[in-house]
């Protein structure tokens, strides 16, 4: 026990104590987080848009149709591209699409955290979207009709109405979204950010000891994870607090 | 109550759904301060007629003069007209994320540029002449069946409308909530409100109503001041009918 003992504090010094190396995992962290944070905004924004456009198709797909009017045109036009980019951005894997972003398209920039935000929010974004529509698809269409009939217009029915409903209804889901994105953020360094897995692997490459860095760098994820799925039950319950 | 003034005209009204056609061309019109109910079999077009007024469901023929103005022509803006059309529907619909008090008053501030203490104000009145005015904090779930429709015809009132449309409001209630809804209903009758009320409360109906239809496969078959059409019905459909629900 006493040699066991002395052997991980050793290690723990190599690892985290010796040349501050405890800083790459702080920095590590940061990145992470600064690029999930955004990401996730950019996620969200882009979701709700595009579940208000699907939805609004579908549901008056008919009507709209027969009058052929030109919100016709223009909500088929939009519609279409999302569809577009749902099949794109949910058709090829992230990897993939980061490094697209940062070889072609945003070549130019050299802010890699940047292009690693922009890269994760649109791609969580086709995933939100979807999260958002069965969000919006499952709300009772009386409360379209209630919200239409005291004069509100389609969209102040969506935003005052449907939207506020369906976040309560998506919210489990959408923590999971976090989750996974949280997660897939681990690629980052093939993109040359030092996020806290790359952090980790860049201990384990100088100390030449694989246990220490990387058990750390899997603690700290599932310490977030935990710390953030407790964050939402509480959500959860606050919210429930209509429905008793 | 009634006045010569007429509020909502319908010529020859048709809604098909699909292949389906339910409403065959309905003509009435229905005037100032005058209530109205709407009996009828189930299926019969009652209640598509009545959410055709307020175009919540869209004619697939014929006009609707509401207040002088066409609301049928594509080029009016709906949501104006539908301010002044109150709606109350059989399962309630109140908003499960609001308050009582945020229910009624979210569209006054947000449609009618109401101040939050203005449309404050006005609810609270509301609720207190239902004898709600306890219940403003709660939310729709807190609340028994009777009082949740309640809240939605005073939320309807809220907006302060011309007509008031009712769309079976009590075919959702237990029972012995029935009578607080009619209550309520009839006051506003008293008032001099207009109403147009989809119903299978014969013995409403009979009092409170000015006029009633008996609309069967979609047209409006027989008409007339509920004296004379509950005692002494013409066609042999109305005739039958009343003879199941009497």
């Amino acid at each position: 026990m006493e040699v066991w003992f002395q052997k991980f504090k050793s290690e723990f010094i190599l690892n985290f104590i010796d040349d501050n190396r405890w800083e790459w995992i702080v920095q590590g962290l940061k990145n992470t987080l600064i690029i999930t944070f955004f990401a996730t905004l950019i996620g969200i924004a882009i979701g709700v848009v595009i579940a208000i456009i699907r939805s609004t198709y579908d549901k008056n797909y008919d009507t709209m149709k027969k009058n052929k009017g030109i919100s016709f045109y223009l909500l088929s036009f939009f519609n279409f591209i999302c569809k577009i980019y749902l099949t794109v951005i949910r058709g090829t894997p992230v990897v993939v699409q980061l490094l697209i972003m940062y070889f072609i398209i945003l070549a130019s920039s050299n802010s890699e955290l940047f292009i690693a935000i922009l890269a994760f929010g649109i791609n969580s974004g086709a995933y939100v979207a979807e999260i958002f529509r069965s969000g919006i698809m499952s709300i009772d269409k009386g409360q379209f009709e209630a919200g239409r009939s005291l004069g509100f217009n389609y969209i102040q029915t969506m935003i005052y109405v449907v939207v506020p409903q369906m976040f309560k209804i998506v919210l489990p889901t959408l923590c999971n979204e976090f989750i996974v994105l949280l997660k897939e953020t681990s690629i980052a360094g093939y993109v040359g950010i030092v996020d806290l897995t790359k952090a980790g692997d860049l201990i384990r490459g100088r100390t030449f000891s694989a246990f220490m860095p990387l058990i750390a760098v899997a603690i700290i994820y599932l310490a977030i994870v935990m710390l953030f799925t407790w964050l939402v039950g509480k959500l959860e319950r606050r919210l429930r607090n209509s429905d008793h | 109550m009634i006045t010569n003034e007429t509020l909502i005209k319908v010529e020859a009204l048709q809604k098909s759904f699909g292949k389906i056609e339910v409403l065959k061309g309905i003509d009435t019109e229905i005037k100032k301060g005058e209530v109205v109910c709407i009996i009828g079999p189930s299926g019969s077009g009652k209640s598509t007629f009545l959410r055709c007024l307020n175009l919540l469901e869209e004619p697939t023929g014929g006009k609707i003069i509401f207040d002088g103005a066409e609301i049928t022509d594509p080029k009016t803006n709906i949501n104006l007209h539908r301010q002044k059309m109150g709606m109350v529907f059989q399962q309630f619909n109140l908003f499960p994320h609001m308050t009582v008090l945020k229910n009624m008053t979210i569209s006054p501030i947000k449609v009618l540029g109401l101040s939050k203490t203005e449309a404050e104000e006005r609810a609270m009145k509301l609720l207190e002449r239902v004898g709600l005015a306890d219940r403003a904090n709660s939310y729709p779930s807190q609340l028994s069946g009777g009082q949740k429709q309640r809240v939605a015809i005073v939320r309807a009132l809220c907006m302060q409308p011309e007509v008031m449309l009712f769309d079976e409001p009590t075919s959702a209630l237990d029972p012995e909530m029935v009578g607080e809804v009619l209550e309520v209903m009839k006051s506003l009758a008293h008032e001099g409100m207009t109403m147009a009320v989809v119903t299978h409360e014969m013995g409403f109906a009979r009092e409170v109503a000015d006029r009633v239809f008996f609309i069967d496969e979609g047209i409006i078959m027989e008409e007339g001041n509920p004296q004379e059409l509950f005692t002494n019905p013409k066609s042999p459909r109305l005739q039958d009918f009343l003879s199941k629900v009497i």
